[in-house]
This record gives C-alpha cells, sequence and structure tokens, in this order.
C-alpha cells in the first residue's frame, strides 16, 4: 500500500511530525540539562537526575546491595559451590530489581507495543529476546575482549561505546518508521474525524465508517477492501491504511511464532538488547581475573532472565492499558480513533526522542566507568 | 464512556509511557573507602587536603584488565602510572568530589599534584593517592570538607579506622568527621515520604547532606 499523497497532506504530516520531535525533545531536555564524563576516565556521559520517587530510590539501594555482595561470593565459589549457587540466585534478583530501575530497555520496547499495537505475547517474546541478546553480548564481549584478546578497560570501553552508539541509532530508526506509519494514520483519523459534515461523497463514508470494524484487526483488510471497491482511486489507499489500524507491518497474531513475526520485532529486540549491561560486563571482568569466567557467564544470563521477568511485566501492563483504552476508543469512531491515533504516535515520538537523547549524550541509560 | 472520560483516560496511558522513559541514575558502579589528611603550613594555614581512595574490587578487577605486569596479579606504581594520569584527569570535571568552605565561603581547588595508583594484590585492589592543594592557603575558624558524588555514581566511605588525619595542624584545632546517612535506613524514609510523582530535588537526599563531612575548627 503505497499512498499517493497530496501536497496538503504531505504537509501536514511533517507538521505534526516535526511538533511531536519538539514537544519530545523540549520535555526531555529541560529535566536533563548537561551530558557529563565519567569520574575515572572513559567517555560515557550521567545524568545528573534521581529518580522520582520512593520506590526508585529502594529499588537503587537494593540492587547495590546485591551487587556488592556479587564480588565476595566470586571469591567464595572458587572453593564453595554453594556460594556459586547464590550468586546465580542473587544476578537473578539484581536483574529484577535493575530493570525496574532506571533504563531505556523497557522504555522502548513498551512504547514500541503501544505504538505498534502489539499483543501481550508478542510483548513477552521482545522482552525475553532482548534481554536474552543483552546477556549474551555481555558474554561475548568480555569472552572476546577481555579473555581471548586482553585488551584494556579503556579498548573495552570503545567497544562498549561503539555498541552503544549503534543500538541508539537503530531505537532511533525504529522510533522514526514508527512515527512516520503512525503519523499517517494519524492524518486519516484526523479527517475522518471531522469528516461527516464536511464532506461530501459516498467514498468518503466508507473510508472511515469501517472503522467499527478494528476489534479484529485482521478482518479489516477484506472488510475494508470490498467496502472501498467503489470508491476512486486515492480514496482506496486511505480505506486500506485507515483499516490497517495503522500498524507498521499489519500483524496477524496467529504469525505470532513464525519467521515474519520474529523479523519484525527484530528491530526492536537488537535496539534494545544491543547494549549490555554495566553492572554483568564487572562481573564478569572480575570473574576472569579471579580464574572462574563460567560463573560470570552464568551470572550474567541470571540477571538477564530477572531482567526479562521485569520488563515482560512493564509491557503486559501497558500492553493491556492499550488494549482497553483501545476497546473504549473502538466503541466510537470519530475522536476515540483519533485520540488513539495520538497516543500511538506520541508513543513512535517517545522512541524517537529518547533515542536522539541517547544519541546525543543528553541521557545515558547507564554510565560506563572507564580508563 | 463519555469523550471527557475518555479524553482522561488516553492522557493517562500517555502520561504512563512518558513515565516509563524518565531517566534516572544507576546504582553506583565504583564504590570508594578514603583516607584523607589536611595538610598544614608552618604558619597554621590549610596548604592542601592528600587522599587516599581505595576502589572496590569490582572496579579494580576492571580498571586493572588487559594492563602489562612483569608479575602476574601485581600491579606497581609505574605500571599504573598511565592509568593514575587519566584518572585524575577525568576527575577534574567533577571537582574531585571534593568540595571545601571556609567560614561559610568557598575555597577552590587547584589540579592535583604526587598523584599514584597502589595495588594491594592480596585484596586485589587499586588505591588512587593524590594532593589537592588549595590555590591560596586557607586561613579559617571554621574549614569544612565534603566528599561526595551527588549523581551517585561513586559511593563514598571513610575507612572504619582514622579516615582524617590533621597534618601539622595547631594544637588547638579539633577535627570533626561525620559518616553519611545510610541510604537503606534514613535516605529510604524520607524518600518514601515524598509523593510517588514527586521530582526529587538531588541535594534532598543525596547532595551533601549525605557527604563525608570533615570539619576542623580553630580558635
Amino acid at each position: 500500500m503505497t499512498p499517493v499523497f497530496t501536497g496538503r497532506r504531505t504537509i501536514a504530516i511533517t507538521a505534526f511530525v516535526l511538533v511531536a520531535v519538539a514537544i519530545t525533545l523540549l520535555a526531555m531536555m529541560t529535566e536533563h540539562a548537561s551530558a557529563q564524563g565519567s569520574p575515572f576516565g572513559g567517555p560515557r556521559p550521567g545524568p545528573s537526575t534521581l529518580p522520582a520517587s520512593g520506590i526508585a530510590g529502594w529499588i537503587l539501594a537494593k540492587q547495590s546491595e546485591f551487587y556488592r555482595q556479587f564480588s565476595g561470593l566470586i571469591r567464595a565459589a572458587k572453593s564453595d559451590g554453594s556460594a556459586a549457587l547464590s550468586l546465580m540466585g542473587l544476578s537473578f534478583l539484581y536483574g529484577i530489581f535493575h530493570a525496574a530501575g532506571p533504563g531505556h530497555g523497557k522504555a522502548v520496547i513498551s512504547s514500541y507495543l503501544v505504538a505498534n499495537g502489539e499483543t501481550w505475547r508478542r510483548g513477552v517474546a521482545l522482552s525475553f529476546a532482548s534481554a536474552l541478546l543483552q546477556a549474551i553480548v555481555a558474554v561475548a564481549l568480555v569472552g572476546i575482549a577481555a579473555a581471548l584478546l586482553n585488551l584494556t578497560a579503556s579498548r573495552m570501553n570503545t567497544a562498549v561505546n561503539a555498541i552503544e552508539s549503534v543500538s541508539y541509532a537503530l531505537i532511533v530508526a525504529v522510533g522514526l518508521r514508527l512515527m512516520w506509519v503512525k503519523g499517517r494514520a494519524f492524518v486519516v483519523a484526523l479527517r475522518c474525524a471531522r469528516e461527516p459534515a464536511s464532506e461530501v461523497g459516498a467514498a468518503v463514508t466508507h473510508r472511515c465508517d469501517h472503522h467499527h470494524h478494528h476489534d479484529d484487526y485482521h478482518a479489516h483488510s477484506h472488510a475494508a477492501d470490498r467496502r472501498c471497491e467503489g470508491a476512486h482511486s486515492h480514496h482506496s489507499h486511505e480505506c486500506d491504511h485507515a483499516s490497517a489500524w495503522g500498524h507498521a507491518h499489519a500483524p496477524e497474531p496467529k504469525e505470532l511464532a513464525g519467521p515474519g513475526g520474529w523479523r519484525r520485532g527484530l528491530s526492536a529486540i537488537v535496539a534494545v538488547g544491543l547494549r549490555p549491561c554495566s553492572g554483568a560486563i564487572l562481573v564478569l571482568v572480575f570473574a576472569l581475573a579471579q580464574g572462574l569466567f563460567w560463573v560470570g557467564v552464568g551470572s550474567a544470563f541470571m540477571m538477564g532472565l530477572g531482567t526479562f521477568l521485569t520488563v515482560a511485566a512493564i509491557a503486559t501492563i501497558a500492553v493491556g492499558a492499550s488494549t482497553w483504552a483501545k476497546h473504549i476508543a473502538t466503541a466510537r469512531s470519530g475522536f476515540g480513533m483519533l485520540a488513539m491515533r495520538g497516543v500511538e504516535v506520541a508513543a513512535a515520538s517517545l522512541i524517537t526522542g529518547f533515542g536522539v537523547l541517547l544519541l546525543g549524550g543528553y541521557v545515558a541509560s547507564e554510565r560506563m566507568i572507564g580508563f | 464512556m463519555t469523550t471527557s472520560r475518555r479524553c482522561v483516560l488516553l492522557t493517562a496511558i500517555a502520561c504512563a509511557c512518558a513515565a516509563t522513559t524518565e531517566p534516572a541514575i544507576a546504582h553506583p558502579h565504583v564504590w570508594v573507602t578514603m583516607k584523607s589528611e589536611i595538610v598544614y603550613a608552618p604558619d597554621g594555614s590549610v596548604k592542601a587536603v592528600r587522599h587516599a581512595w581505595q576502589f572496590d574490587d569490582l572496579f579494580s578487577a576492571f580498571a586493572t584488565q588487559g594492563l602489562d605486569a612483569t608479575k602476574k596479579g601485581e600491579f606497581t606504581r609505574q605500571e599504573l602510572a598511565p592509568l593514575a594520569q587519566v584518572n585524575v584527569d577525568s576527575l577534574k570535571e567533577f571537582d574531585y568530589f571534593t568540595f571545601a568552605t571556609a567560614d561559610g565561603k568557598k575555597v577552590p581547588f587547584v589540579e592535583p599534584v604526587g598523584y599514584y595508583l597502589n595495588y594491594d594484590p592480596k585484596q586485589t585492589v587499586l588505591t588512587l593517592h593524590f594532593t589537592l592543594p588549595f590555590k591560596d592557603p586557607v586561613i579559617a575558624k571554621d574549614l569544612r570538607i565534603d566528599v561526595y558524588d551527588q549523581t551517585w555514581f561513586v559511593d563514598f566511605g571513610f575507612a572504619k579506622n582514622t579516615p582524617v588525619t590533621l597534618v601539622g595542624a595547631p594544637a588547638a584545632c579539633k577535627l570533626s568527621v561525620v559518616r553519611p546517612a545510610q541510604m537503606d535506613s534514613t535516605m529510604m524514609l524520607r524518600l518514601n515520604q515524598l509523593p510517588a510523582d514527586a521530582q526529587v530535588d538531588p541535594s534532598m537526599f543525596l547532595g551533601n547532606q549525605f557527604a563525608n563531612k570533615i570539619g576542623v575548627k580553630c580558635p
């Protein structure tokens, strides 16, 4: 479906996208002013703001409590197998708390799911895949850079920074793509919201009235096609993508596990999972120095498992809220539809804005200490 | 459902999405156990603060990863010299995490001298030594030196025994050392009293109230 845009529409979309980006950036910049280096060397910027609530503070306290025990347990694991088990358990808890704390992963995944109208199961699958990838990247990085090549911390930082930039650029790309798709859908909803009185013609009515069908959003394409058969050619485009609920790739829940389904979320998985967690890298390097690399590997994967649980829970809440809202919005077309489109565009803009800020060093998900 | 209620709902979701993107700090990734000396000139003025910062073992392992050492598992001062240089250079941006006031007025430091790193092979930890001279010698009845990282990336704590020593101070000067409040008790209580959506000013709980405080009072 390649829509033919009229000039006015293109302008409207462009304007909307620009406004959305500007608002997102402004909102974020005012809170997170300047970039900073890392205290003992290394280029990583760090935010100077602190978590906004008591829960966040508690989460941080818990994380450090767990983190502080890692080195002792790794040392003890040399002679005591139960210490290794404790380390695994603690790493798992650390992962749960770590993901609940700061970090862009869950934000990007949640926004992605909301923007794309994804299902709960896909949310869980995306969370799992990205957490797994994160652990794999950490193990691969330390395994290759430190264990095999014996590179210094500063070289490893360079590698992490490169990986990080790619990951942030991908977030921007994912966000922009969604903004494009959602922006178009928004414009259609905008027209539909004010259409019945202002415009004349049966084709126009067709364009909007099948919104009542999107509860079951795979039926739409057939229903919509039939409804729009008689429409003028450029109207039928609009029918197409209005009915597609603005999905980036018209998801079919049945295809979830299929190859197409995975490819669809791949960009989001990689964007989020590529950046390894600093804590995991430190634990892996320490374990390596202690001659117990495998213990570090186990710990990294347990952290990943914990991270997955938290991100999946947050993603589930995001999807649940958005599905509920859609259900309500579906009850009536027009404003409800427009608002839903708006939320999706907002979520897509958030991804983009977040990626831009991460890339520009205005915020950091996690500072990497380095030399 | 009315339009306005729907509107509220959607706004709430939008806010929820925005909230998840709220970037925040991570837990500390470096722990420092410090011992400090306040160095006096013969005329009774304060010349400098001399720090010895011992890093935690996780961070020390990361920092020494891949460094050349003639003896495996040990690093000499010379072998660690480039690392010490990087440390000191990058600490500049953070004002060396050391903030001094003399009788209530801020007093500036100049760039550090005599810096080096030591490695303790038994504990596998690094200690960074450096001397931070005051720009001008300080004469004050009430000298205060706070050490903290307000972003809490580095967690500073005084050593258990004799964390601060006065070197060559006039006999009448009295030293006091205040350790920061513990994150898990006082701070959490404060945090939990805040409304969930409050924007917390860092100084409310991680600012200099939670700093490691050195005070010297001279008559």
